[in-house]
């Protein structure tokens, strides 16, 4: 499971650095990433440009690391790319998710 | 073998056969294999479907194929006596969308997957981790069907190109 992660002066930016967010790794990133939030106290911004798939089971990780973030502070997944955003909107979980898209325009994929 | 059998009267009046592109192969369950089934699944059909349809067929066929994973077994997965079920993957591409079938020789599967259902419901117990993949699977498909023949699980189903406008005509 390769996270990237950037401590900046009031917050906390985690990069996913796979491709995938299957069930092949959910409980590996689940765990790896409770580990990280767990000791935060600024809020966490989960940079998910480099994702291009997510099934339920990494939807399901990424519930239990919402979950899992201590209290007060503010979870923001940023970049999402259509596949993953597809499954956030059709689940209505982006509804309970901060969901931003910080990518340049010229940067996003045709 | 690359050509299915979707067929068009010609203007002589006998039929032809269209080359539509398809997908087969056998494998046993588990996740790493389920990877590479999808991936090259996506590099089967990429050139002929776009890449919304392309999106929702990989989603189906990884929430169906990761249950055979996870609940397919008689014995939970990893346990040494316990054998992988062994699923067999069809996709025909045709006019309206991508014809799926999927079978495995796992146990059988609780009618209550196939039971049209909601969304996990968020304000009884907290945020859900789970069950949503055959939310999922029923929200993405059409004409999804079920049923087993002495070992084995059959499960056939349509990924629409045009997800907000049933293509499939009734029979």
């Amino acid at each position: 499971m390769n996270l990237t992660v950037n401590q900046c002066d009031d917050l906390i930016v985690i990069t996913v650095d796979e491709s995938r967010l299957d069930a092949a790794v959910s409980t590996r990133f689940k765990d790896r990433m409770r580990e990280i939030i767990t000791r935060t106290r600024c809020p966490v911004v989960i940079d998910m440009r480099r994702v291009d798939f997510m099934d339920s089971s990494g939807l399901g990780a990424m519930i239990a690391v919402h979950k899992a973030m201590p209290g007060g502070l503010a979870l923001t997944l940023d970049g999402l790319t259509p596949n993953v955003a597809r499954v956030f909107r059709l689940t209505r979980m982006d509804s309970v998710f901060a969901i931003t898209d910080s990518t340049p325009q010229q940067e996003k994929r045709a | 073998m690359n050509l299915s059998g979707q067929q068009a009267v010609s203007p002589e009046g006998r039929r032809r056969v269209q080359s539509q592109p398809m997908f087969h192969r056998v494998f046993a369950a588990n996740p790493m294999a389920v990877r590479a089934v999808l991936t090259d699944v996506r590099s089967r059909f990429r050139d002929n479907v776009d890449d919304d349809a392309l999106g929702r067929l990989e989603l189906v066929l990884a929430e169906v194929m990761n249950n055979v994973t996870e609940h397919g077994s008689a014995l939970p997965p990893g346990d040494p006596g316990g054998r992988a079920p062994s699923i067999h993957l069809c996709i025909v591409r045709h006019d309206h969308g991508l014809s799926c079938a999927v079978t495995d020789d796992g146990v059988s599967l609780p009618a209550d997957c196939l039971r049209p259902r909601d969304l996990p419901d968020v304000a009884t117990d907290g945020l859900p981790e789970g069950g949503f993949g055959w939310y999922l699977i029923q929200d993405l498909t059409q004409a999804l069907c079920y049923y087993r023949e002495e070992r084995r699980n059959f499960l056939a189903f349509c990924v629409p190109f045009q997800p907000e406008h049933p293509a499939v005509p009734a029979i």
